[in-house]
């Protein structure tokens, strides 16, 4: 299993294609882990891209840290990924607050990043998209996983329930999430945001609750184009291959 | 650190017992030893593996087989269904066929 060091933490991450000329970077959502893009769309990008996956820190198998949710945070981490892999430049994705980091990571370092596509990212001012309430219980655990998560075909049993439930109760309770997350609540009113220029591809979901949230993107980026696809906010897992063959079509053009 | 294997053919017994270990490594003796594993158990449902263990899975398969097998090519033909239905039969049966 892949895990490296990155600013003397470990990062569990996966490479597809090593000796492509070009690179794709692929950023999760809240909550996730890097099997949203693991078993569909990183081996339609792998055909053409060196495709770089990695797991956000208390995420999936990379380690657990206290602090340092907040945006800024999260792009300075991977900044420093690009740099132990020796990445100069690569096009970036991202899904839901996925998507966040990826906007983020294109103000921050507009010269690093080739192309950008956002897909389902959430207005982090909703604290319902932010995935962070108040109070976690066991049963906000048991309505998340059936509504928000990428698990939502699958009834969790009883080990796969606990496992989830330890690593929500680490992350509201001992972890800065809920607060570094909330400071980020105006993120997408930072005037930076009119002054992207990179090409980006806005992919959401036909019915998703985070559509408007697209559609107010496509109209503050100039360089963005709006794609819709069948589904909700999950479309990465309803509809693999066809996010993988436009996130291909974009990439390449 | 799992090694590429050799050459030698394995017959389905003995990539039922390969597969085995590896879902030991992944998921925990604890866990196994409640579990009846058979090659009709399913990853989702059976045994309870959630995505993220299924990659860790992969990669054991991947790095003990190498360039024998396209096991992400193969998972990728896949939709969500049957990925959620996927088996150990139909994995062995896969290995089986490709070496």
């Amino acid at each position: 299993m892949p895990v490296i060091k990155v600013n003397n933490r470990e990062v569990h991450i996966q490479e597809l294609n090593k000796g492509a000329a070009e690179t794709v970077l692929l950023i999760h959502g809240m909550f996730s882990n890097l099997s949203v893009y693991y078993f569909n769309i990183a081996p339609i990008l792998a055909k053409h891209f060196h495709v770089v996956m990695y797991d956000l820190k208390s995420h999936g198998m990379s380690e657990r840290t206290l602090h340092g949710y907040d945006l800024n945070s999260m792009t300075d981490d991977l900044h420093a990924l690009m740099q132990v892999l020796n990445l100069e430049t690569a096009h970036l994705a991202g899904y839901s607050f996925g998507g966040l980091i990826a906007l983020k990571m294109t103000l921050r370092f507009p010269d690093k990043i080739k192309k950008l596509i956002v897909i389902e990212a959430p207005d982090p001012k909703d604290e319902k998209a932010r995935g962070i309430i108040d109070d976690y219980s066991r049963e906000f655990l048991e309505h998340y996983v059936e509504n928000f998560t990428d698990t939502t075909k699958v009834k969790m049993g009883k080990r796969q329930m606990e496992r989830n439930h330890r690593m929500y109760e680490y992350l509201f309770y001992q972890t800065s999430i809920k607060t570094d997350m909330a400071a980020e609540k105006d993120f997408l009113n930072d005037p930076q945001i009119l002054l992207i220029n990179t090409d980006t591809l806005l992919l959401y979901g036909m019915d998703s609750n985070c559509l408007e949230t697209g559609k107010w993107l496509n109209e503050k980026i100039k360089s963005s184009e709006l794609l819709l696809v069948p589904g909700n906010h999950n479309i990465p897992i309803q509809e693999p291959a066809l996010i993988g063959d436009m996130m291909n079509m974009f990439f390449m053009n | 650190m799992d090694t590429v294997a050799s050459t030698t053919k394995m017959n389905r017994d003995e990539i039922f017992e390969l597969m085995k270990k590896f879902i030991t490594e992944v998921i925990g003796e604890e866990f196994v030893e409640e579990m009846d594993i058979t090659p009709e158990s399913s990853f989702t449902k059976d045994l309870e593996m959630d995505s993220i263990e299924i990659v860790s899975f992969s990669e054991k398969i991947k790095a003990h087989f190498g360039n024998q097998i396209d096991f992400t090519g193969w998972l990728s033909s896949m939709d969500l269904d049957q990925l959620i239905n996927l088996n150990l039969g139909m994995i062995i049966n896969y290995i089986h066929e490709c070496r």
